[in-house]
């Protein structure tokens, strides 16, 4: 696999490797070294951390591997054993050294994500995305220096595996912070068209449109809709029959109200009538706006399309409780809920449903459930 | 509420216009339609017969209380704002930022100002009728004023909401400033045709409520009206359950669902009257008697005399009334009778509220035993 430029061994990924290490530092037990090793081991130490210094990635590599053969439970050689193969492209080797230093400190968001980044380099996708997920959840992203390059990583990972809207959130938080970056603006952008494509695997008929996506998507998530909005109308009329560019755009409009949302998914069910999460998203939206009576049919083709997607089903079932079919309203959303106990939505609809029926005491029990369950 | 078949319905707008022409006052009005029942009959203004038609050319009732509604006045532009006329300069401090507003010649300026530093824009838009925020204007940008005027103390104060904001600079310190979408929900919510579709239509608002934010269709029934055509009359909000109703208000007043997805909590949601009634235990959505309209008349101003709710808590509460009233279709709910007085039912179960730094005090719509010394709930 050709190596992207950003991987390539360069002063961002020393400094990233620099910041790590400052990040780890308090936690590795650097005075045992001197405590409990022979003379021998303290000078291959001493000479692996002054190749280090000058930046002789070779000699230091092999100090720190000699130094390791010698000391196998010394955290700060396994550190930098990993760190310079990453830095050497020595991906494989890089991921055995992580592995070591993990297993010695379990705990260590930072390294969790070099290895996550090594695994990605090695096509370990799956390895690469528990990493990620793992490292960022222990707020290995919160490195203002080391936040781009994993939450870039990690959303390209979600992506990959289908989770669009969790790779675009990774994405909004860089935005927000006016990260500007080629590859996130590709990353945007297929995510957005819901690709799982990797960047570096789109083929270069296909990287204007998704750059171009993913430039108009970057907009509006840094919040300049202004911006967002021309490049998204240059976008349909360029590509006026090209599916999931309507689709995106609901979706990002969606964060600033359904009104606004709804016209994108009524023009992406024009374009493939055949895309559900479309209907089911149109349908959702229109519920939320309180346009109940639109919102059923396009809720009905959904579920009859896709029984088990669930948005769809609870959809459909409010649209019903609304519009006046309280008994199937009922039976879906108590289907709904015998799956998924703690879904808002379903819970928000059963009490409207009660309460139109006059259950009042149920009524009032399923709002008692949502005030536990809301955000 | 009387119901009008389309025949009768024409047989008496024929009758009408002999009416309008006779210059007879028009009670009858305000029997036949629906919009007029339950309201205090007004005498009907009649009108030369080629006047322009409006609402009031038949609502005359409605439309005369109306006129002097809280809703009606949710949005006043410059020139018509009793208030500042009344205060011509308001004075308020935030940190090192001083603020003026000061009316002269019925044009109204708000001034910010920091050491020898100031900004002075026009209040372009005055959002609400006693307490009031304002709308500014800089550079194309929109912004919410970051101090109100609380009719309660008469004086300036921070606008809820934005007394989180800590302002960095002259411009940050005029206020919040507002992005499209807000700026379509504010002027949604206090003017008409503010807003059309997912566009602000700044140009083409009319501030307040008019008769066709809340009558979908009034301006086509009033079309077919003139052509005697009573076939397109607008749904009839006073015939909606207590569900349909806070959803109805809620648009504006904040539905049950909203408060809750976003997650909303604490004392500042007393505000957000719909989600408060909808916590109440006696709330029954296909009950009118728990419904918004049937304690509060959209086309009058709110009544702040206790006593006038009472029949509405009596409707459920009084022994001799258990169940079975009109409206309902609930039959099983035993009310309870209060042991402790029979008379100005919401000084106990409908608490006043002062949420913090809300120089405003807000009836809580949850109606429950309130007990002193209780903490808020939800």
């Amino acid at each position: 696999m050709p190596m992207p430029e950003r991987f390539h061994p360069s002063l961002t990924e020393k400094s990233l490797g620099i910041l790590l290490l400052f990040a780890l530092l308090p936690v590795i037990p650097t005075s045992t070294v001197a405590q409990e090793q022979p003379a021998k081991f303290e000078d291959l130490a001493a000479r692996a951390a002054a190749a280090r210094e000058q930046e002789n990635l070779p000699l230091a590599i092999e100090l720190y591997g000699q130094a390791e053969q010698l000391k196998p439970d010394w955290p700060e050689g396994w550190f930098y054993l990993g760190l310079l193969q990453y830095l050497s492209d020595r991906f494989p080797p890089a991921i055995d050294a992580f592995n070591h230093l993990l297993a010695l400190q379990p705990n260590s968001p930072a390294v969790m994500a070099l290895r996550g980044i090594c695994e990605f380099e090695t096509a370990a996708y799956d390895d690469a995305l528990r990493d990620l997920d793992q490292a960022v959840k222990g707020g290995a992203a919160n490195e203002p220096h080391n936040e781009p390059i994993i939450r870039i990583h990690y959303a390209e990972l979600l992506a990959h595996a289908g989770r669009f809207q969790p790779a675009l959130i990774q994405y909004r938080t860089l935005a927000s912070k006016q990260v500007d970056d080629p590859d996130m603006r590709l990353g945007v952008g297929l995510a957005g068209m819901q690709s799982t494509t990797l960047p570096e695997d789109v083929s270069s008929e296909d990287r204007e449109l998704y750059t171009a996506v993913g430039n108009a998507g970057c907009a509006f998530l840094s919040d300049d809709s202004q911006t967002a909005d021309t490049l998204f109308s240059k976008l349909f009329a360029q590509y006026p029959t090209t599916p999931e560019l309507h689709f995106f755009y609901g979706t990002l409009l969606s964060m600033r109200g359904a009104e606004l949302a709804i016209p994108q998914f009524q023009s992406e069910v024009a374009i493939a009538p055949n895309n559900v999460q479309a209907h089911a998203l149109l349908a959702f939206w229109l519920m939320f706006a309180g346009r109940f009576a639109e919102a059923r049919p396009e809720a009905e083709l959904a579920v009859a399309a896709a029984p088990n997607m669930e948005v769809a089903r609870v959809t459909l079932a409010r649209s019903l409780a609304e519009t006046g079919d309280v008994e199937r309203a009922a039976e879906l959303l108590n289907q709904v809920i015998k799956n998924d106990p703690d879904n808002l939505e379903a819970h928000l609809g059963l009490a409207a449903v009660y309460a139109r029926s006059g259950r009042r005491e149920d009524a009032y029990h399923e709002r008692m459930v949502c005030l536990g369950l809301e955000k | 509420m009387p119901t009008m078949s389309a025949w009768s319905a024409l047989a008496w707008r024929s009758s009408l216009r002999r009416l309008a022409i006779g210059a007879v006052a028009g009670a009858l009005v305000s029997l036949v339609c629906g919009l007029g029942a339950n309201q205090p009959e007004l005498a009907q203004t009649a009108k030369p017969a080629d006047a322009p038609l409006t609402c009031a050319t038949c609502h005359a009732g409605v439309a005369a209380s109306y006129s002097h509604a809280g809703m009606r006045h949710a949005l006043e532009s410059p020139g018509a704002n009793p208030v500042l006329e009344t205060h011509p300069k308001l004075r308020y401090q935030i940190g090192q930022y001083s603020y003026t507003v000061e009316t002269k010649s019925g044009q109204s300026t708000y001034t910010v100002s920091v050491g020898t530093d100031s900004l002075t824009l026009p209040i372009r838009w005055m959002f609400g009728q006693h307490s009031q925020t304002w709308v500014l204007e800089k550079d194309g940008n929109m912004y919410e004023s970051l101090v109100s005027y609380f009719h309660e103390n008469e004086s300036l104060g921070e606008t809820p909401g934005d007394d989180y904001a800590t302002p960095h600079n002259l411009t940050e310190a005029i206020g919040r400033k507002l992005d499209t979408t807000k700026i379509n929900r504010c002027f949604n919510c206090h003017a008409t045709n503010a807003v059309d579709g997912v566009k602000v239509t700044l140009d083409k608002l009319t501030p307040g409520l008019d008769c066709n934010r809340c009558h979908e269709g009034a301006q086509q029934h009033m079309a077919d009206a003139a052509h005697d055509n009573f076939a397109t009359l607008p749904r009839k909000l006073r015939t909606m359950n207590s569900e349909d109703a806070a959803n109805f208000c809620g648009q504006c007043h904040r539905t049950w669902d909203t408060v809750v997805r976003n997650g909303w909590k604490g004392i500042p949601d007393v505000r957000f009257q719909p989600y408060r009634l909808e916590l109440s235990k006696c709330f029954t959505g296909n009950d009118r008697r728990t419904s918004c309209l049937a304690c509060h008349d959209p086309h009058q101003q709110v009544n702040h005399n206790a006593g006038y709710y009472d029949s509405k808590c009596l409707a459920c509460h009084a022994p001799q009334k258990a169940s079975n009233m009109a409206g309902s279709s609930t039959t099983s709910a035993a009310t309870k009778t209060c042991p402790v007085a029979k008379a100005n039912c919401v000084t106990c179960h409908m608490p006043k509220v002062q949420p913090p730094g809300i120089h405003a005090t807000f009836t809580d719509h949850m109606i429950r035993i309130a007990k002193a010394g209780e903490p808020y709930p939800y």
